[in-house]
């Protein structure tokens, strides 16, 4: 991978033959899968949203309407446009059962789950790919001792060691975020492990070897950034199941602690307004869905898109 | 290439730590709090260890006071140490009791009727209970008079009760009783509307209109009976000062939170005890909501800038608490937004909570409430404010001292200005921020007889009928903690115990007036000391063992002697045989 792929591609003037990088490839590769595209777009919107939701929310996430407007606790959504009278204060996804606007505190949700999703992700990767190359490097009671230890972790079902970890470290954000970046930590390891073991094996590196390179450099000079293609569908596609799990956690109250605008802990306060105030159960859950679905599209497109077996395909 | 793979790689991070950079940023209130959780959970343990010594300050073992011969239990002198209030309990004859108070209760028969003093046949008591605590047929199955007995008590599922065939009165309207629960008001509905249950307790805020619109479904009020504080206790800082407690109660618009938060027929508690109740509502209002005085007050107090604390709660739907999450947010939000105290919320399991906030180990503020159990100001004021309570850490002597003088007075004019007094030194010292009377209902299935929604959460389900059924589902909000309820203080286990167990007195279905159960009646002499209890004839427990007086005196003396082996419950705090009676025990080294 780390030369250049010669490959034939037509042009105005015929067919000629062009020097074209792999990254170069998986871009248009990417662009062309529809699917990948929307998830892009959509999470485009939702950085979008994220960095700029102190401008855009129409309302603070943690201010208490009570008094301020005439609104009562758990409105339904107030829209003018669809016909809501314009005395009223417009709320376009409603009000929590705190007298807070919903929509404000779903915009903020943004930002703290695009964060949940990256920091456990980044945590994950970064520690992983170290276990997982040095596992895949050294081989030997190195490689034995690290990969029994991610087998026993991912033995544990991953919500449920999530869980069995904040219950130690005591609720909060932050550590929901440190356990849900602990339980995805094998499956980066062995994805790294295993490219790893084949890249290694590979002429470049016995050629780094054969100059003198040292394992530091062999291992993160030379193999790594050739082994790195399946780590990143696997974090794009690891970001959305952190999302899922923090969600999950912050439900159950291990989460995100009030007042935090977190969408599973929003949506876990309200699960009893279900038939009540359908509202303040839909919207979140609409967006942990929009969210998750965007990056699982995305993870899928770039798998796709780096595969070389389904070059012909795209 | 690799320069690419690098950039991209680069630019990933980047955006990580731009979104990471935002985050605290404008979520500041949060990130930091959140940041700090973890060494503050870390150092609640070692917290509550160390102050266990300090809340409870006798390290020497208390002394029993009591002997007991088969048919007397008795002490041998008032006072001296002994601080309960029966000096003996004594079996006559086989159909008669006699207690003999220390002093005058004119609510004797009110508590003698409460569901923790039910009678348990003398035999039972022996043979279920090992090592200080009773064994699970003693936890699980209790065998009384009442008109159901347990059958089967599936852990975290349903508890289901038989008709009891011995049973003295009216027998049950349907053969099999099942209680379930869910904690989730929308839940207990559904199960509702579809027909899988009979009726419901506490039903959401919401769904008053919802139920009442149904006329598959009939609704039942219960008046409110209860009261919802915000507890402290004052053995931490800075709890301790009581300007701080001041202010915290004039900061707290506790109007808004009834408004927004409680269903129709809850009201603003003006004092601590509900007005129903004779002489509860005496003496001074509760502060008014002013959040600049309450302000200034805590500067004054030396905290100009507010603090950081913990905001306890265990979420259990209860009639005085409805909307527990909402309720601690707002008042976190007002806590925030009047005195600036950052407040942080920390859910507990319900057990755990009532056991910390009851001995006093909780270092923040504490949403609890009391629903009462008989209708006597004694229930409220004394249970919370006596001096054996130490949920809100030091008591007071200028409340208890007026709780002791009053409870000796049958008349409630004549006790008048001795509650005044009380409920003035309350408001004065702030051991805990009254907040809301809250209003609650049942809800049944339309074809159910006689709908109860008992003042005092003690439906008795023997007398409804749920249509032509032979079983009838009941759903409550959570389950038993356990049913030897001599020693659990929970409505929810109470409740259940009230179908299998009876008292000597019993309230009125639906109501607070006491009636005779096991006893036909109680005659107290002219200065109220002396109860003479007459028993009910040729009865028999559920196990087949006849009832008569050596009953009564077992169960009072494994209620109250704690030198008995029988003395053996699930928890061993004993709460209710302890404050409604006092433990025959004395501090040890006197």
């Amino acid at each position: 991978m780390d030369q250049e792929i010669k490959i034939a591609t037509l042009d105005a003037e015929g067919i000629s033959l062009k020097s074209v990088s792999l990254w170069q490839v998986t871009w248009k590769r990417l662009f062309r899968r529809r699917s990948a595209v929307v998830g892009m777009i959509v999470l485009g919107i939702l950085v979008l949203i994220a960095l700029t939701a102190q401008w855009i929310a129409p309302y603070d996430p943690l201010k208490v309407l009570i008094g301020v407007e005439k609104v009562k606790q758990r409105q339904a959504p107030c829209i003018h446009l669809l016909g809501c009278p314009a005395d009223q204060p417009e709320h376009i996804v409603g009000i929590d059962g705190n007298v807070r606007d919903e929509f404000s505190r779903l915009l903020y949700g943004t930002r703290v789950s695009l964060w949940i999703g990256l920091s456990t992700v980044t945590f994950a990767i970064v520690i992983g790919t170290v276990l997982g190359a040095l596992s895949g490097y050294f081989g030997g009671w190195v490689d034995t001792v690290i990969m029994r230890v991610m087998d026993v972790l991912l033995a544990f079902p991953s919500l449920l060691l999530a869980i069995a970890i904040v219950t130690v470290l005591g609720p909060g954000l932050i550590n929901a975020l440190l356990a849900i970046g602990i339980v995805s930590i094998p499956s980066y390891a062995r994805v790294v492990r295993a490219s790893v073991l084949s890249v290694r094996e590979m002429d470049f590196v016995s050629a780094t070897r054969a100059l003198g390179g040292s394992d530091f450099q062999i291992l993160f000079g030379r193999i790594l950034p050739n082994a790195l293609t399946p780590l990143i569908v696997q974090g794009t596609l690891g970001i959305a199941t952190a999302i899922l799990d923090a969600a999950a956690l912050s439900f159950l109250g291990l989460g995100a602690q009030p007042p935090t605008p977190e969408w599973g802990a929003m949506l876990g306060s309200e699960r009893n307004q279900v038939f009540s105030a359908p509202h303040l159960v839909f919207y979140p859950g609409l967006a942990i869905m929009i969210t998750v679905l965007a990056f699982n599209l995305l993870g899928d497109g770039l798998r796709d898109a780096l595969d070389p077996r389904l070059a012909h395909g795209g | 290439m690799k320069k690419n793979l690098f950039s991209l790689l680069s630019a990933l991070v980047l955006v990580s730590l731009m979104l990471a950079a935002c985050g605290p940023a404008v979520t500041a209130t949060e990130a930091p709090a959140a940041a700090t959780e973890a060494p503050a959970a870390a150092t609640e343990a070692p917290a509550a260890a160390t102050e266990a010594p300090t809340a409870e300050p006798t390290a020497i073992p208390d002394v029993p006071v009591a002997t007991f011969d088969g048919t007397t239990l008795s002490v041998p002198e008032c006072g001296n140490g002994y601080t309960g209030l029966i000096k003996s309990v004594a079996a006559t004859d086989a159909s008669t009791v006699t207690f003999t108070l220390c002093r005058p209760d004119p609510a004797f028969l009110s508590k003698i009727a409460f569901s923790p003093f039910a009678i348990y046949s003398s035999d039972w008591l022996d043979s279920t209970y090992a090592n200080g605590t009773r064994n699970s047929e003693g936890l699980e199955k209790p065998v009384g008079t009442g008109p159901y007995m347990v059958s089967e008590w599936k852990r975290g599922e349903s508890v289901t009760f038989v008709k009891n065939p011995t049973f003295w009165g009216e027998p049950a309207k349907a053969d099999t009783l099942v209680f379930r629960w869910s904690s989730e008001s929308a839940a207990r509905l559904l199960e509702l509307q579809s027909g899988t249950v009979d009726g419901i307790d506490n039903i959401g805020p919401d769904d008053f209109a919802i139920v009442q619109a149904d006329s598959n479904l009939q609704i039942a009020i219960r008046p409110a009976l209860n009261i919802f504080y915000v507890g402290m206790t004052n053995t931490f800082k800075p709890f301790d000062n009581v300007k701080v407690r001041q202010a915290i109660a004039m900061g707290i618009d506790r109007q808004r939170i009834v408004d927004t938060f409680y269903p129709a027929g809850s009201e603003v508690a003006t004092h601590f005890t509900p007005c129903a109740i004779p002489n509860g509502c005496v003496g001074d209002k509760w502060y008014d909501f002013d959040a600049t005085a309450a302000k200034a007050l805590l500067a004054e107090a030396g905290f100009p800038d507010g603090f950081k604390t913990k905001l306890f709660y265990r979420d259990v739907v209860r009639g005085y608490l409805p909307q527990v999450g909402n309720v601690a947010q707002d008042i976190q939000a007002q806590l925030k937004a009047n005195l600036n105290i950052d407040a942080e919320i920390v859910v507990m399991e319900s057990g755990a909570f009532i056991e910390e906030s009851g001995a006093g180990r909780l270092d923040g503020l504490y949403l609890l409430g009391w629903g009462a159990d008989y209708p006597h100001i004694t229930n409220f004021l004394d249970y919370h404010f006596g001096e054996a309570n130490g949920q809100f850490g030091t008591t007071f002597p200028e409340i208890y001292n007026n709780l002791v003088e009053g409870a000796q007075i049958a008349d409630p004019a004549a006790a008048e200005p001795i509650y005044v007094e009380a409920n003035n030194k309350i408001r004065e010292l702030v051991p805990m921020i009254p907040i809301a009377h809250g209003g609650s209902a049942t809800a049944y299935r339309a074809d159910v007889t006689t709908p109860q929604a008992s003042p005092l959460t003690n439906e008795t389900f023997a007398v409804s009928a749920p249509g032509d059924r032979s079983v009838f589902v009941w759903m409550q909000n959570a389950e038993p903690i356990s049913m030897f309820c001599a020693d659990e203080s929970d409505g929810e286990s109470l409740r259940a115990c009230e179908q299998v167990m009876q008292s000597l007195y019993a309230y009125e279905v639906n109501g607070t007036a006491v009636e005779p159960a096991l006893a036909t009646s109680c005659e107290p002499n002219a200065d109220l000391t002396v109860y003479v209890c007459t028993l009910r004839q040729d009865i028999t427990f559920s196990d087949g063992s006849a009832f008569d007086s050596a009953d009564v005196v077992a169960t009072f003396n494994m209620g109250l002697n704690i030198a008995a082996p029988t003395h053996a419950g699930n928890t061993n705090l004993w709460e209710y045989y302890d404050y409604l009676w006092g433990l025959m025990k004395k501090p040890g080294g006197q």
